[in-house]
């Protein structure tokens, strides 16, 4: 038993104890939740289960793994945070976002698919020149026919059509001419428009939710310094931000940015908090996680090469250009490999926070799917009871490990963000200080 | 046979693939934890900087490992 100083450290120790134990019992509770769903599936009032917008398995369908895990962790344009049993099938809690869409020869499109069923979601967007199928929009020529009467393919979509097991015609793996909603219906893709995407989907939406807290959480602690000065002791939200701050300031950005550091702080500190923050959010249920996106972490490590750029000097670029210290012909090789090398820096940044974070959930994701494959697709409630002890412990300690991987990704985007700005930065003299500094000690030694 | 087995070889070799980066990446990081206890040991003061450098090395060849697994998932689901 250990020595609590006071009667509110005490309290804090059982809150924090109570706090572990419903966590724990929360994951189990659900874990043993998302085991019964398979049985309410099969439960539905009939001719209600094909209007509903059950993204799980409809009445008697197999669950496929695969496309589950790439539907929780490719790009959706609703936040959709749970189904709740109903007596009609499922109602749908989900927050629909709109769609903006800029087609080339229609202009901007700007609209919201958020109508009760999928097959109303299909015509609405028909109206507007598009086939939405498996949550994404193709604009479409709704006035040609693919399947004529009778239902055999037209001359002209003969070669992009096959049969599947069903006896019906869908379109061949890959080929993005004809495209099926899923009610069934084929329509042809308008292969001539293109049409840009800006909505605000998913991660952008989570994105901004992280920007928001960022802001009101710093602004906050600014206006405390402000307020209090920085010479006085830090209270409240100052306390847990400034060890952090001081730490980013003394251990990433100081030793590798060799005294120039202050003008990059807020780049870097910004870098840190948003992909620590976005992390851990992630980790957390009804939300997103933003990294496991490759284009926002292309995008960040887009970000620390134009930051490069701009605070490089003459040296940084005569040494890749025109590398000094070789003979003429070594010159000529090393241009190539340091061009690419330039552009493998921030491409390696991409994959690792990439690979990382959405490594990590698939895998959450995989470990919670083994209960809905041995539990057999709501079959087999033996199967699914019996794993499911072990799939929670296993993804309990996954996630333990995606907290650690949380923080640790955000540092090591931000160190080498760092030693990438520094060594732009570096002077031509810095190099022979080195090497003079290493043959001083040599020759005292 | 082998013609039907021809649409399933690109899974076999993304699934050894990732078997494969994950042996090359186990061998690192346990060469690394080893050499970084070891020398915990022989001098405790700087066992901060070592369990520091450690934990940053452990993370950059994880990067590597996840390169490889990257393009094994691109295999399998494509």
């Amino acid at each position: 038993m250990t020595h609590f100083l006071s009667p509110v450290s005490f309290l804090r120790h059982a809150a924090s104890q109570c706090l572990g134990v419903a966590l724990v019992l929360c994951t189990t509770w659900g874990g043993g939740a998302l085991a019964t769903e398979p049985q309410n599936a099969n439960h539905p009032a009939p001719g209600a289960s094909t209007e509903n917008l059950v993204h799980e398995m409809e009445a008697g369908e197999k669950f496929d793994v695969s496309e589950t895990l790439m539907h929780h962790v490719i790009e959706n344009h609703d936040w959709h945070i749970m189904d709740l049993p109903g007596t009609n099938g499922y109602t749908e809690i989900a927050v629909h976002l709109p769609w903006m869409l800029y087609h080339s020869e229609k202009g901007f499109q700007f609209f919201m698919l958020s109508e009760g069923s999928e097959h109303a979601n299909e015509e609405k967007a028909l109206q507007h020149g598009y086939a939405l199928s498996h949550g994404k929009l193709h604009p479409v020529r709704a006035d040609v026919q693919v399947l004529e009467a009778g239902g055999i393919p037209s001359e002209e979509f003969a070669a992009h059509l096959e049969l599947d097991e069903a006896g019906n015609w869908v379109p061949k793996k890959g080929d993005h001419h004809v495209v099926r909603t899923h009610s069934g219906v084929l329509y042809a893709v308008d292969t001539e428009a293109s049409v840009l995407d800006f909505s605000i989907s998913k991660t952008p939406l989570h994105m901004m939710i992280v920007a928001l807290l960022m802001l009101l959480v710093f602004t906050s602690v600014a206006r405390a310094y402000k307020k209090r000065g920085v010479k006085s002791a830090p209270k409240g939200l100052q306390s847990l931000v400034e060890p952090v701050i001081m730490f980013v300031e003394e251990n990433i950005a100081a030793p590798n940015m060799h005294g120039k550091h202050k003008r990059f702080m807020p780049y870097l500190l910004t870098l840190f908090f948003f992909i620590w923050i976005s992390n851990m959010l992630g980790l957390m249920p009804l939300s997103s996680n933003i990294a496991g996106n490759i284009s926002v972490t292309a995008a960040l490590a887009a970000l620390t090469l134009l930051v490069t750029w701009f605070s490089s000097n003459k040296a940084y670029w005569q040494h890749i250009f025109w590398f000094p210290g070789v003979p003429t012909g070594v010159k000529f090789i090393m241009m190539p490999v340091e061009i690419v090398g330039m552009f493998t820096k921030p491409f390696s940044l991409t994959i690792r926070l990439f690979a990382n974070i959405a490594g990590g959930h698939f895998m959450v994701l995989a470990l919670v799917s083994l209960i809905f494959i041995l539990g057999d697709s709501g079959k087999s409630a033996a199967g699914a009871y019996g794993i499911m002890p072990l799939s929670v412990a296993f993804t309990l300690f996954i996630l333990t490990l995606e907290v650690l991987v949380a923080a640790l990704q955000a540092y090591v985007f931000t160190m080498l963000t760092a030693v990438f700005i520094g060594q732009a930065m570096e002077s031509h003299d810095h190099h022979h200080e080195h090497a003079t500094e290493d043959t001083a000690t040599v020759a005292h030694a | 046979m082998f013609v039907q087995l021809l649409d399933s070889i690109g899974q076999f070799g993304a699934g050894i693939g990732a078997g494969i980066a994950v042996i090359g990446v186990g061998m690192g990081i346990g060469r690394l934890a080893a050499t970084s206890v070891e020398s915990m040991a022989r001098q405790p003061e700087a066992s901060a900087d070592i369990r520091g450098s450690m934990i940053l090395t452990a993370a950059l060849i994880e990067g590597v490992a996840l390169f490889g697994e990257v393009v094994c998932l691109l295999i399998a689901v494509s």
